[in-house]
């Protein structure tokens, strides 16, 4: 994935490939099946395929085959062939199923996976030290998006993590490393979903993101390392949910520059990352990647209201017409790049962009209206196909769970936590609300990240993507990629800003 | 006991053991004595800012254990430079340990402070080469090569051939189509013309319909196309010829590419009375070539102002 301090996905899924994923190896597969069981709904297996949906029709697989073969092709083909039989209900993986004849979602297993890694890790995980921050995040918020309750981690993870600050601000992957952007970001993320954001020192914070700040507006990871996309979103994300004055810290080097805010000229540096393909990319001129616009647009509704400052920073009709192709036919779920192969991850990486770019374009229209910009109406892709793909591909059968990239791929924290914001993103709506204030007056903090609201999906909306009431995911704040609650509390414990004079310590 | 307690080299230093922050630390890593013992030495040198030969040695030690370890790297780079090191040594070095973890992020950046600091790129598209074999997406090391492009002013050189080499071994690989485009269009702020020189445009797009004549739905040399002419200010409709000869409204069954059926329906949008046949070729979209994208389609011709139609009549007309 995207923005761990590994840089781009294949970089995390490649090292939890080829290491970490041990601990996840079933010792035996017998414990695996569960088998002959007559769920209801399982009728719907024999004449399931009538149902299907078009673009897992016959006739639509079949459309635009040439004999032109290329690796690339090849890959697609191959990934295409091992999802079909999921995807069309040959094979449920011995999953029961639900009343329209999809997988349920395995709740209970899927969290016992996630509770697994917080409980200790085997020394392969030593290839995971500089990320263990995201471990911390994927594991609890992914149970938070289960509505598992994840309070009794808040002390142990305060204890954790305060080796990782580091004294002059921000958090590094483990004792004695480099605050990173990555890094500081997940633990932050983390210790809200636990109500632990306590034990974070916000004035050192605030002093160090000043010295990752750059001339050109953008972000670096770290001091001394790469200038990217993720350093502009990791940054927002604390500077907001922290209310850390938007000031840049009078030690800040780029002060030199002439730029006096965090904000100063961040809306034009992220313009820079849109390429000519029209998605976005890591940084200026790089290829266009889906996780990477999910960090673009998530900090330009950091920044401002969705419906204002995406358009005013990208283009927007590029920028759709970019992301739609990447849902791949037939999966349903979503691709990283052009002709590349569909992946869980990206449910949350390009689903998560939706419920943004619909507030974006439908925003002013409707804002007159009722004052809110919702994205019922305006549905600009196919929520259904992904639904689709995660409960009948990405879900590892069995009692120890997890989700997984695809069906040959192991499950792991990475991909389970976004497979489920993934799952929100397509089930729930979210909504951004155009009439709520922007800046708070007092204190300067950028208030337009707060004024998303979120609606569980309608037994309407269940109908449409096949999926019962337990098979929805809880809702997952669209910019910050934690619970509401989560977000809410965040605002409210800062709301009053500024410095204590002596950080308490409870 | 370890090898660095019992080496008399570091006997002057006093290591600093990992702090888990209390008795029940949360997904605390079962560390090897052996990783946890070199962690304990790089935390004090670190924190002594010492700079020295046997920190590389040390850094070199981790780095084999947790190639991912960005501090370790940071760290490495700095005492390289501070000694004044030949780094040469230092290339060979990464060279080896890239073809073991081609797909580590860290390992790139290092590579690109050294040769920066180098002043020399000699060997160094080689090498990138040597590892597109393994994988020829590898997102960092393409942006490494950018940079290198940059830095070294490899614009005239070979880089248009190797872009079409890559392409040649597999025209759907869009990460060199991007660096394609790159060195085209990427010294447009330094005044140099990219689609905007007529002959140089011509033979771009000659070069992208070429790939579409092999891959058809190949969507790169598609998207590759509409952004030779946006960029270019060139009307869209001046790709309208090609586009028919993939995708038609006046032979509906036999639509060979919905990139191209999509481009046309820009085309016809920007025509006089043409939203009628944009409308007709997004249902066409929506009904038979593109189903999964039904809703963007819808979208699309609400944006002209259109109503949506359900598939049923689409089909039908
Ligand atoms: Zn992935």
């Amino acid at each position: 994935m995207a923005i761990t301090d590994s840089a781009a996905d294949d970089t995390l899924d490649e090292l939890l490939r080829n290491k970490a994923r041990i601990i996840e190896l079933p010792d035996d597969n017998n414990e695996d099946e569960v088998t002959g069981v007559p769920f209801p709904g399982n009728h719907l297996r024999k004449n399931g395929i009538h149902h299907l949906p078009q673009w897992l029709q016959q006739t639509t697989i079949g459309l635009f085959h040439d004999d032109y073969n290329t690796v690339s092709s090849e890959a697609l083909d191959k990934t295409a062939a091992e999802c079909l039989p999921h995807l069309t209900g040959q094979d449920n993986q011995g999953i029961p199923l639900n009343r329209h004849g999809l997988p349920h979602l395995q709740r209970k297993q899927h969290a016992s996976f996630l509770h697994t890694p917080l409980k200790g890790l085997p020394a392969p995980y030593a290839a995971m030290d500089a990320s263990r921050p995201w471990l911390f995040y994927w594991c609890t918020a992914g149970l938070s998006f289960l509505r598992e309750d994840v309070s009794m981690y808040r002390e142990r993870l305060m204890e954790t993590v305060r080796p990782l600050q580091n004294k002059i601000g921000g958090f590094g992957g483990g004792h004695g490393q480099l605050s990173h952007c990555a890094c500081t970001y997940a633990t932050l993320l983390a210790l809200a979903t636990v109500g632990g954001l306590d034990v974070i020192d916000r004035e050192a914070m605030w002093h160090w993101l000043g010295t990752v700040k750059q001339a050109d507006g953008g972000f670096r990871m770290a001091i001394g390392a790469e200038e990217d996309i993720r350093g502009a979103y990791c940054a927002m994300t604390a500077i907001t949910l922290l209310n850390l004055p938007l000031e840049l810290p009078p030690d800040s080097p780029t002060r030199e520059a002439g730029l006096t805010h965090f904000t100063d000229r961040l809306g034009e540096w992220i313009s820079t990352c849109q390429s000519y393909e029209g998605g976005i990319s890591s940084a200026p001129n790089h290829e266009v990647h889906g996780a990477y616009a999910f960090c673009a647009l998530a900090c330009l509704c950091i920044l401002g209201p969705p419906h204002i400052t995406i358009p005013k920073y990208l283009d927007v009709d590029r920028l759709i017409r970019c992301l739609t192709t990447l849902q791949t036919n037939p999966e349903g779920g979503f691709a990283g790049r052009t002709n590349k192969l569909v992946d869980a991850c990206y449910s949350h990486w390009v689903g998560g962009c939706w419920a943004l770019l619909e507030a974006a374009v439908v925003g002013p229209h409707e804002a007159k209206q009722n004052g809110s910009v919702s994205s019922a109406e305006s549905r600009l892709w196919n929520r259904e196909a992904l639904v689709r793909y995660l409960l009948t591909c990405c879900q590892q059968p069995g009692p120890k769970g997890g989700m997984r990239d695809k069906p040959s791929a192991r499950p792991d924290g990475y991909h389970t936590c976004y497979s489920l914001s993934g799952l929100s993103a397509a089930q729930n709506q979210y909504t951004y609300n155009t009439t709520a204030s922007t800046t708070d007056r007092e204190t300067g903090r950028l208030l337009s990240a707060f004024n998303w609201k979120g609606e569980r999906a309608s037994e309407g909306d269940m109908k449409g993507l096949s999926v019962e009431r337990n098979d929805v995911v809880e809702l997952v704040h669209p910019v910050f990629v934690i619970r509401f609650e989560a977000v809410e509390e965040a605002r409210r414990k800062f709301a009053r800003g500024g410095f204590p004079v002596v950080e308490g310590t409870d | 006991m370890g090898k660095y307690s019992e080496d008399p080299l570091w006997a002057d230093i006093e290591p600093l053991p990992t702090d888990e922050g209390g008795p029940n630390p949360l997904a605390a890593i079962a560390y090897s004595e052996e990783y946890e013992e070199t962690m304990s030495y790089m935390r004090a040198v670190m924190a002594a800012n010492e700079y020295s030969d046997r920190v590389l040695e040390l850094t070199e030690d981790l780095i084999d254990m947790n190639p991912a370890h960005y501090t370790v790297w940071l760290y490495r780079a700095k005492t390289l430079f501070h000694l004044d090191k030949d780094l040469r040594e230092e290339l060979e070095w990464l060279n080896e340990t890239a073809l073991e973890h081609q797909k580590n992020y860290q390992i790139w950046h290092h590579r690109n402070l050294i040769v920066d600091r180098l002043d020399d790129c000699e060997g160094e598209t080689e090498f990138v080469e040597q590892m597109f074999v393994k994988d020829a997406k590898n997102y960092h090391v393409w942006s490494y090569r950018q940079w290198l492009v940059k830095r070294f002013g490899l614009w005239e050189t070979e880089e248009l051939e190797f872009t079409e080499r890559m392409l040649r071994e597999d025209v759907r690989n869009n990460s060199a189509w991007n660096h394609r485009w790159y060195i085209v269009n990427g010294r447009e702020a330094e005044g140099v013309k990219g689609e905007w020189d007529e002959g140089l445009r011509k033979r771009e797009l000659d070069f992208a319909k070429n790939a579409v004549g092999k891959t058809p739905q190949n969507q790169s040399p598609w998207n590759y196309l509409r952004a030779i002419v946006r960029t270019a200010g060139v009307p869209l409709a001046s790709l309208k010829e090609f586009a028919e000869q993939y995708a038609s409204l006046d032979r509906p069954d036999s639509v060979r590419s919905s990139f191209a059926l999509d481009l046309l329906a820009d085309i016809f949008a920007e025509e006089e009375g043409g939203k009628d046949k944009a409308g007709k070729a997004l249902d066409l979209l929506a009904a038979k070539y593109d189903p999964i994208r039904k809703n963007y389609w819808a979208y699309r011709k609400s944006q002209l102002g259109l109503e949506s139609s359900t598939p049923e009549a689409v089909v039908a007309a």
